[in-house]
Formats: C-alpha cells, structure tokens, sequence
C-alpha cells in the first residue's frame, strides 16, 4: 500500500492498524547475528556469535554481565543495547541497595519494555534498534525473557534471535522438552548446538566468535546460592566447544564478511 | 479501502473534513486484531478474562500474565498492543498511588476510570503523541466497609460526635466494570468484551442477561460463564492455541477478600472444563440436527 | 488607604493595629524536628526456635496525658512480617503508608514468591531514618522489625531515629530497653545459639511478664496491648490483651502511698 506515507515516524498508525517505525527497528535486531538463550530448573544460559568489522578489528561483544544474578545478549545496535544494559545496572544496584536483595527479573525487564514503548509513542524519540534476550536468576529460580524494540518483553523457555535464527529456534522447538531437567553441561550443549544451526553455510564456531554466559540457582547447606553470572570469552570457550560441537580445526577465528553493527 | 484519508489520516490530532481523528480509527484496528479479552460485572463480583493466543512453543507457559493490578482490588486487561497496554497499566498505578497520597483511602473505579479515559483521550490531541492502541477492561471492587484512613492508628471516640455512620441504609461499594477505547471514550459495562473474537463474545455476555436486577449469577457461575465464553470467541482464531487467563474480585466476606486475584489453579481447570464440554455439546447438538434432517 | 504591596490582603493597620511582622524574621532555627509530639512507649520482640514473638501497649501520650488508648502501634506486612513502632505517632504513620506503597507494588509483580522479607524491610526502613537525620529533620521513632529472613530463620532487628540498627536475640525500645531486655536476656544465656532451644510459650511468657513489669514502672504505659506471634505459617496478632494477675501490693511500702507518711 503507501507504505511510505506512514512510515516516517513512529507517532503515525497505518491503515491496518500497523507501526512501520517499530517494524523497521525490528528488522535491525534480523541484521544482527544470532543469540540463543535457554533455560532449565537450575540453569540459563545464553550464546553468541560475533562478528567483526575488518579482519584486524575485535569482535564485538554480544554479552553482558548486569549484575551478578543477571545477563543479557543482544542483537541489533549496539549501542542502543549499552544505553538499556547500563540502565538495568543501575536498576540492579539500586535494588541491592535500598531492600539488599537482588533485583527481580521480572521487574527490571518490564522496566526496559516500558522505556522501549514510551520511545513508540513519542515524537522525535525513536524505537531502540536492539532485541534483548536476558537471563537471570531470582527467588522464583532461572528466567529467560526476550526483549523486542517494540517494548513487548515475553517470559521464554528457550529463544534465539538475530540473522538466521529460525535454524536456532527450530532446533529449541525440538529439543524443547529436554531442557527443563538439563544438567549445566547438558544445556550449554544445546545452547551451541542450537546456535551452530544458525551459522552460515562455510562458518563456523571458534574461539573468536563465540561467546557463551551461564548463571545458576542451586542449594548450599540448605540455603539457596546463585551461581553468579559467568561468561566464557576467547580460549576459555575452547574447551567447552571442543567438548560440545565438532569443528575441523581450532583457534583460528575467520572474520566475517564486512557486515555493519552486530 | 475507501477511507485512506488522503492526507487527513498522516497525523494524529488532524480532523478530517467529516470530523474524524483518522489515526484513532487505525489505532482501533490495531486492536481489533488482538486477542479476545471480556469483563463480567455481577453483585458479588467482577470477573475478567484473557485470550492468549500462543505466538511460539518457546514461550513459558503460564507466565505472560496479561491482566495487571492496580492498586489492590482492581484489575485491568488489555486487548491490542501490549506494550501500549503495559503503559496504560502503569499509568493507572501512578493514579492509583497518588490518589492514595492525597486522600489516604483507594482510588474509586469510577475516578480511576476517569483518570486512565481522560489519559487516553490526550494522546488523541497532539500530532507529537500517537493514540493508544489498546482497549482496557477496567473491573474491581469499591470496598463497602468503613475502611477509614490509610495509617489509621485507633478507632475514635465510640460516642458522641466525629463518630462513624453506622446506619445501614448508607451503603458504599459495590463492584465496577468499565471499557476505554482508544479515543479515551468509556462506559460502564455489564458485560464488555474486545478484542478478535468480540462480536461472539458479545452475543453470548448479552445472553447471560447481566443488567437484569433477577440476575442470579454467582461469581463462580460467573467464572465458568467467562471461560466458556472466550472459548466460543476463539473460535474465531480456531488454527492458532491460546492460554486462558482469568483473575476475579469479590466483596469483602467473598472468595478474595476485596483483592484482585487470580483464579485459584483448581478453578480455573474446572472452568476450562466446563468450558470445552459445552462446547463439544453444541457441536453433538448441531450433528444431531443434521441427523434428524 | 494603603495600596502598596506589603499592603495587600491585609487588614488595615488603623482599625486593627500595627501589623506584627516578627514572624518574617526569626533568627531562630527551626525546633519542631527537635521534639516528638503525641508518642508510644517501648515495644519488645524475643525470638523463639519457630519465630518471633513482639508486643506493644496500646497507648498514645501526649507528654503526660494519656491521649489514646486504642492505638494499634504493631502492624503487619505480607506475608509474615510484622513491624512495632515506638515514638511519635504521626511519624509512625507516615512510615505505615511508605510501606503500604511498597506492598502495593511488591504485589504488582506477577507472583507472590518475590515479597520483601523482614530483613529487606529493615534494610530499606534503615536507609530511610538515616537519610531523614542527615536531613536534620528525622522521623521519631524507634521500631521493631520482626519477622523472617531469606534463609527462612526467625529475624528480629531494630532501627532508630539517628539511623542506628541493631540485631538480637532479643530486643526492645525507649523503656524496655532497660527494663525489659535484661529479664528478656534471662531466656539466652547463650545469645544466638540459646534460640533454637526456646519455645513459643517461653516466648510469649516473658514477653507478658516483662509487659507487667513495665506497667508497673513506666508512667507513660498502659495495661492493654497487642501481642503478635509469627511463625512460617503467617501472623497471629492479638490487639486487646490485658495484663494479668497485676500484683500492687507493694504500693503501701512507697512513701507517700498508702498509711506510711515517711
């Protein structure tokens, strides 16, 4: 129809009904690469690829730690993904703060949806080009929850994201069952299992583009401990991709193709 | 398409030359796509209800709750745009709290009704916001006893004046049940419904003849009566599953104490029981037709 | 007829004298912080192996009258914590409507497994009579927090006006800080490890009879009061408990009373 005339702003409903600004902004989280996360009774654990601009340059970072019961992995701008992660940290800390305990995971998402949907309905604001899975841990256990620039944040069991994700998601859908009683190693199998399906024909995973977090709930003389927010960056992904995915050769971390943001 | 505004519908806030907010009118078709929600209003209780279509087997079941709280004995749900819903909701809770500061008592339905209308209808003034688009269903109970002030440390004197109104012809509370449109208009309902399946769910709230003063509708029947009717609304979207999700309020000697709660999860699986049986019953009903012809 | 300013809205100087301008000018700091107004006495708390047991008398005085006599100075937070206030009334009620507010939003999260525990609420209360006395202007009271922690054991901890907490076996505030606690110490020769060795109905005696006492010594005291028992199974909170077999028999010993003159 005249998808141009209402796609200007995100203040501008189409005739359908439709929000052309916030479906544009979803389709930079597709340009991304992909992030997988997935949940058991005691575990999260979310994986990524990540690329880099040139051959010389660094990879860019897909995971970040919030707090120590709390992560997220990102698809789409970057730097819109920094501007929500520092907020939630902030969120996170003043939690510890004012009640001593750790920020509930629902709660600091709903915060991150709510300041999404305000830039919808704004002028001269426009959606965050980021999807957001984030993980955590809380009094209720493990959490998983995907976070979209329209600001609808939904509780997931497993969820993948970013370019050519519906390999990934495909692979959760079928596995589905299993990941509730999945040991930490088990799960962190089918995160890089699941992630491998998204790769592209001649890539692969490697030290350098992958990158791996786990966090836990788990009991400790009757009390119950969180086994904090832990990523596996560079070599320390090494032995687990050695252990979980077959790959004809390692180390050698192959740049992409030039590709913009991650 | 006849009505694509040529150029009247671009901004919000612009009157087209028959007097109509074209961006409103799409804002309602936004949720005129989204799931079936209803609203059933009897003397003991108000009862809402929530078609949850099941976008992919990855979600967790049971935790993308639809219907919010607000304050304590109201309960809003929202058909449309979540995330718009999700804003609305807050709004509602920033009213609600501020209400409580200035008055120390809850906010009564019919003001916060108020409130969340007039809300709605300024994000239809300005080209710089665009509508809402979400309808809410807005239920709750008034509380009917004299619940005095917030932080109330003692009773008063027991006689003489600055006493209380104990006479018992004064009655106070009682339960509420109010829809907002995207343009901010709202009425008090009977029965409200939204949504996709909205037509069919009208059909049936209109047949359980809530605004009857003879009503004898319980607030379980009222339970099972929602449950049914949201299964009969999904008809409509009968390729894709859904997750029904109900909360209910009653009077203060009720169920819930005056709270909006969630249904208890026995209930809800009787409901849903009932739900699919008379449903399986209209269909042997109608193969019985075919056979008789 | 006076047109000017400082004029308006006043009443003519002629008719009804010179106006008394001194209340612009006070070189007088501020003193009504310094002081609370209408206040309630002490509030005691013992742990048992099952809980906590707190108990405050319901008055409120006025200086030396006794304004109140049905004020309900312990009150009960979701879903097991109970919280008595000693000192100025109106700022105990201030705090009762803070955390109301934080009930209130505590409940919007979609499950009620999250609640702030006791000790969450005495972290957060803290914080606040800290913040008010640095403010120079502190909320006057002093408040027992009762109830249970994150590892499901009993808590009893107190904050005061100057921000200052304190957690025990047993505790109690204004006069029952010295009348009370070393008869409530009785039941601990060994501090925390005597609490698992204490029972509801130990608890709940001494609380009584240090109730007694205080009545018979404190002027600003009364003999109704509330009494909470908290145990996992939520609160059991009475609110009109009169003492029990007071004895006065002493009374004719105390010069001035009774038939002795010296």
């Amino acid at each position: 129809m005249f998808r141009n005339n209402y796609d200007n702003d995100s203040v501008t409903f189409s005739p359908q009904g439709r929000i052309f600004q916030v479906e544009y902004a979803q389709e930079a989280v597709k340009q991304g690469s992909v992030v997988v996360g997935l949940v058991s009774k005691t575990h999260v654990v979310l994986t990524a690829v990540k690329r880099n601009a040139e051959e010389l340059s660094s990879y860019q970072k897909k995971i970040v730690g919030v707090d120590d019961h709390l992560g997220v992995a990102l698809a789409g701008l970057a730097s819109d993904a920094r501007v929500l992660s520092n907020f939630m940290k902030q969120q996170s800390l003043a939690s510890k703060l004012s009640y001593g305990r750790p920020i509930p995971v629902e709660r600091v998402v709903n915060m991150i949806g709510d300041r999404a949907q305000s830039s919808t309905q704004h002028y001269g604001k426009r959606p965050y080009g980021v999807g957001l899975l984030v993980g955590g841990v809380d009094d209720l256990g493990p959490h998983l929850f995907e976070f979209s620039p329209s600001g609808l944040t939904q509780e997931m069991l497993a969820c993948a994201i970013g370019a050519r994700s519906q390999m990934a998601r495909t692979y959760l859908e079928r596995h589905l069952d299993k990941f509730a009683d999945c040991s930490r190693e088990e799960l962190i199998k089918h995160g890089l299992l699941a992630l491998k399906e998204s790769l592209a024909q001649d890539k692969e995973l490697t030290v350098d583009n992958t990158s791996l977090a786990v966090i836990g709930v788990g009991s400790k003389e009757g009390k119950r401990r969180v086994e904090n927010f832990k990523m596996y960056d560079g070599q320390e992904v090494g032995p687990l991709l050695e252990a979980n995915v077959e790959t004809s050769g390692t180390g050698e971390g192959e740049g992409d193709a030039m590709e913009t943001d991650s | 398409m006849t009505s694509i505004g040529t150029g009247y519908d671009l901004s919000n806030s612009v009157f087209s030359p028959d007097g109509r907010n074209f961006q409103v009118e799409y804002a309602v078709k936004a949720v005129e796509s989204g799931g079936t929600c209803i609203g059933i209003r009897t003397k003991h209780g108000v009862v809402l209800a929530c078609e949850k279509i099941i976008s992919s087997k990855l979600l967790k079941p049971g935790c993308n709750k639809r219907i919010s709280t607000v304050d304590r004995s109201a309960g809003i749900v929202t058909s449309g745009l979540l995330p718009d819903g999700r804003h609305l909701t807050s709004r509602g809770r920033d009213e609600a709290s501020s209400w409580r500061q200035t008055y120390k008592a809850p906010i009564p339905l019919s003001s916060l009704a108020s409130r969340l209308g007039g809300y709605v209808q300024a994000y239809t003034l300005y080209s710089s916001v665009r509508p809402f688009g979400v309808t809410a269903i807005l239920g709750g109970w008034d509380s009917e006893a004299e619940s005095g002030v917030d932080g109330q440390v003692g009773n008063g004197p027991a006689a003489g004046a600055g006493g209380k109104v104990d006479d018992p012809s004064v009655k106070r509370g009682g339960p509420a049940l109010y829809m907002i449109e995207p343009s901010g208009l709202y009425w008090g309902y009977y029965g409200a419904a939204t949504g996709k399946g909205r037509q069919a769910a009208k059909a049936e709230l209109e047949k359980l003849d809530l605004n009857s003063p003879d009503c004898a509708l319980s607030l379980k029947d009222a339970v099972l009566e929602a449950a049914r009717i949201i299964y009969v609304a999904h008809e409509d979207s009968k390729d894709k599953e859904f997750e029904l999700e109900l909360t209910w309020i009653s009077a203060l000697d009720g169920p819930t104490k005056g709270r909006h709660e969630h249904v208890p999860k026995e209930l809800l699986e009787e409901a849903e029981k009932h739900a699919k049986k008379s449903l399986e019953g209209d269909d042997e009903d109608e193969d019985d037709d075919e056979m008789e012809e | 007829m006076n047109h000017y300013p400082q004029a308006w809205g006043r009443p003519r100087n002629d008719v009804y004298g010179p106006y008394d301008h001194s209340y612009t000018h006070s070189a007088m700091p501020k003193t009504h912080t310094q002081s609370p107004a209408v206040t309630g006495t002490s509030v005691l708390g013992v742990k048992f192996k099952d809980g906590v047991v707190i108990a405050a008398d319901n008055l409120a005085s006025y200086g030396s009258l006794a304004r109140f006599t049905d004020v309900k100075r312990i009150r009960t937070f979701a879903p097991n914590t109970v919280i008595g206030f000693g000192g100025d009334v109106s700022d105990m009620q201030y705090l009762d409507r803070l955390l109301q507010t934080l009930e209130i939003n505590e409940n919007y999260l979609s499950s009620s497994e999250h609640s702030l525990n006791a000790r969450n609420l005495h972290t957060y209360l803290s914080k606040v009579m800290y913040k008010r006395r640095s403010d120079f202007n502190p909320l006057w009271n002093m408040m027992l927090i009762a109830g249970f922690d994150e590892d499901e054991k009993p808590f009893l901890a107190s904050a005061d006006l100057l921000g200052t907490t304190f957690s025990s076996p047993t505790l109690a505030t204004g006069f029952g800080a010295h009348l009370a606690q070393p008869l409530l110490r009785r039941l601990m020769p060994n501090d925390e490890e005597s609490v698992k060795d204490v029972t509801k109905e130990q608890a709940v005696d001494a609380v009584r009879a240090c109730m007694k006492v205080l009545f018979y010594r404190d002027a600003r005291s009364m003999d109704k009061y509330s009494i909470a028992v908290i145990t996992k199974d939520g609160v059991d909170l009475k609110e009109d408990e009169k003492l029990e077999n007071q004895s006065w028999a002493f009374a004719d010993q105390i010069r001035g009373y009774g038939t002795q003159v010296n």
